[in-house]
């Protein structure tokens, strides 16, 4: 339709202000305080301490899924709590982001010979960012979530290829 | 060592014959007995001259011929501790002793799933630690995964 | 989890000791302008966790309410359960210290402690003792850090936030030695069976050293942020009280049972590493509720102090470690040890066969008692009690789960 060429989602408006709301929301990242094991130790409450400050990030935790972009998978996920992460995850409003935090969430870790570990927490959402490290250093979760801002304003090229590619 | 003869007084004054009962390395007093026994015994032992009131632990062994269920008891005046095993057969019945220590409510319940064991007097016999449908992962015959499986993940 | 019906059936065991009937409140006088006979309140039931901002991991409560009145209450774990002792089945005495350390994140020094001293009873090996005063240096280093973690989370349940963040700048300096001497921030893997795998820098004893220059003051400031908050201290008095035939009965271990009026402390009734040379008090009170846990707790905070202060002036010379085989086999047996950690007694039982692995590893976690003791306490309690009565409590989900 021909509105659809000013407005639809290949349209130049739609892209560029999407890329102010990328922007936006890559500036302020908010995650889900939800730490299942060590990793929420280390990654969740150092990184948010005095000395790894995170709210420099504008990252900062909400308690409720609904009111959170993030969710960091901060330790192991087993059967009985795969169904809460998932759960969850679709709880959470659109647009989210899901960052694998150490070596448990990411392919079951120290632990993977256990059956009742889950491999990954891959198995049961979609992952953006994968942190190595048992623990990883808060620092390592800050520079995940640069990462994932990278990630997120790279969306704005992927929509101009889109864009490009439509249209030839 | 310590001496083990307050035990099988109190034992004796319960009417309960122990299978054995020894002092060993490591561990100091062990006693077994028929798992029918075993809340007689506890309470014969709970009210006992040494007074072994406080419940350490309650855990079960595999012992590839059947799951051994490990009553471990502290007697805080006496300083002096004493562990009590019974052995049931696999898929067996286990009798709670909540009403004697109701610390035993909890790890009652994991031995029982952890081992393949029905659980019976007890007032929350449900799974502590796994959901349903999964194996009684802390017997012998039940595998860990291969490096193969968790590779090809 | 969606019908209600069964979620009753859920928490159903508890209303079978607590039977619960509709309760009618006083009507006010509005209501009697209005022609309301009597409120009636259904019983409500409450899902709290397993994400929950207070719940220290992933807890999970169901709730039987009557408005605010909880009824009954069920604690269901699980949710952490990762295979400590099955897995230890598998791995070298060596190499279960990795595993150990992860059972209760926050103090890894006293899980691995409790593993190798059971080891070392096993297999009749004798600590040097350098090791055993290394041992007792980086386990109460660890005891503060722990407990400082407890003091933060414990404003925060009660609704505090600003001694969490001052609570973790401490911390931080504590983890900056415990890297200095481990190369880890939390999962150190220091102590093994003979001793422990590094001895202590010259760069970590001089971050000590400034750090016990401030700390004493420091401390007393948090002791007068939070405990001298009287919003604080009326949230916590009289809360979750514990007899102490309760807390007996329960096998409660460690602070929860000093606060109850039974003093029994592992590092002093069944001494280990190199605490018969320490010289310490124990902290014990007699009210049981949470202020007396509190109470309890920043008093082992300062003890843990002097004790550091001790070990860093007294430490001897000699070797770090024994020599161990790499491949260590105990003769079969069966063997018992336990620790002081911050949670309480942390027993560990290996049962050996000879083989280079244990053939069963049974961690016994205090904080499963003391939850045990805490579910116990719900009935009759408030819902914003809940909270503080499980912040009291110290537990680590990682350790009820293993």
């Amino acid at each position: 339709m021909a509105i659809d060429r000013l407005t639809g989602e290949n349209s130049l408006l739609f892209i560029k202000s999407e890329q102010m709301f990328d922007w936006a929301r890559s500036r302020s990242l908010w995650y889900m305080a939800f730490g299942i094991a060590c990793c929420a130790i280390e990654g969740l409450m150092h990184a948010s301490g005095p000395r790894f400050d995170f709210d420099r990030h504008g990252v900062f935790f909400r308690a409720s899924p609904r009111q959170a972009d993030v969710m960091i998978v901060a330790g192991t996920v087993n059967h009985k709590m795969a169904e809460t992460v998932k759960r969850l995850y679709d709880q959470m409003p659109e647009p989210k982001w899901v960052v694998a935090m150490g070596a448990c969430a990411s392919t079951g870790g120290p632990f993977r010979e256990y059956p009742n570990v889950v491999l990954g927490v891959d198995k049961i959402v979609p992952v953006d960012v994968y942190i190595p490290g048992c623990p990883p250093r808060p620092e390592s979760v800050q520079y995940a979530f640069l990462t994932l801002m990278d990630k997120i304003k790279a969306q704005t090229e992927q929509r101009l290829d889109a864009r490009r590619d439509a249209h030839s | 060592m310590p001496d083990v003869t307050h035990i099988a007084d109190a034992l004796s004054r319960a009417d309960v014959v122990p299978e054995t009962l020894e002092s060993a390395d490591g561990l100091g007093a062990v006693v077994r007995v028929a798992s029918v026994d075993a809340a007689a015994a506890l309470r014969a032992l709970r009210e006992s001259s040494h007074a072994y009131d406080y419940p350490v632990d309650v855990f079960g062994v595999d012992t590839g011929e059947g799951v051994d269920i490990v009553y471990h008891l502290r007697s805080l005046s006496h300083g002096e501790e004493v562990f009590v095993k019974t052995a049931y057969p696999y898929g067996g019945e286990l009798t709670s002793v909540w009403e004697l220590f109701p610390a035993a409510l909890m790890p009652e319940r994991e031995a029982a799933e952890m081992f393949g064991l029905t659980l019976s007097g007890h007032p929350n016999p449900k799974h502590l630690l796994l959901t349903s449908g999964i194996e009684p992962l802390l017997l012998k015959r039940v595998a860990i995964r291969t490096a193969g499986e968790v590779r090809n993940r | 989890m969606s019908d209600p019906r069964a979620q009753v059936e859920h928490a159903g065991w508890l209303s079978s000791v607590a039977p619960a009937q509709p309760s009618t409140r006083p009507v006010s006088a509005w209501g009697a302008v209005v022609g309301v006979d009597s409120l009636a309140t259904d019983r409500l039931i409450l899902n709290m966790g397993p994400q929950h901002p207070s719940t220290h991991g992933v807890l999970r409560v169901l709730l039987e309410l009557d408005g605010e009145e909880v009824l009954a209450g069920e604690a269901v774990v699980g949710y952490l359960h990762r295979g400590i002792e099955k897995l230890a089945e598998s791995r070298r005495y060596n190499a279960v210290g990795t595993l150990m350390d992860r059972g209760d994140y926050m103090s890894g020094i006293h899980n691995e402690l409790a593993f190798a001293l059971a080891a070392e009873k096993l297999a009749g090996i004798e600590v040097p003792r350098r090791a055993s005063w290394l041992r007792v240096l980086m386990g109460e280093i660890n005891r503060i850090a722990s407990h400082l973690v407890w003091y933060g989370t414990m404003g925060l349940d009660a609704g505090a936030m600003g001694q969490f963040l001052y609570a973790v700048r401490d911390r931080e300096v504590l983890l900056d030695i415990l890297e200095d001497v481990t190369g880890q921030r939390m999962m150190f893997n220091y102590v093994r069976p003979g001793g422990v795998v590094a001895d202590f820098t010259p760069t970590a004893e001089k971050k000590l050293r400034a750090f016990l220059e401030t700390i004493d003051g420091y401390l007393d400031e948090h002791e007068a942020l939070l405990g001298g908050n009287e919003i604080f201290q009326a949230r916590l008095t009289g809360v979750g009280v514990i007899m102490k035939e309760t807390a007996l009965a329960f096998g409660l271990s460690g602070a929860n049972l000093r606060a109850s009026g039974v003093s029994f402390d592992v590092r002093k009734d069944l001494p280990y590493a190199a605490y018969d040379e320490m010289e310490f008090a124990v902290p014990v009170a007699r009210e049981g509720d949470c202020f007396a846990r509190y109470l309890v707790r920043m008093g082992e905070l300062r003890q843990a102090v002097a004790i550091v202060r001790q070990c860093i002036d007294g430490l001897p010379e000699g070797e770090y470690t024994a020599k161990v085989p790499k491949v260590l086999r105990p003769p079969a047996g069966e063997a018992y040890a336990s620790v002081e950690s911050p949670r309480g007694e942390l027993g560990v039982h290996i049962v050996s066969d000879g083989g280079p692995s244990p053939y069963r590893m049974r961690y016994k976690p205090p904080a499963l008692y003391a939850l045990q003791a805490g579910e116990a306490m719900l009935p009759g309690a408030l819902i914003a009690d809940v909270v503080v009565v499980l912040g009291s409590l110290d537990i680590v989900l990682g350790e009820i789960d293993r």
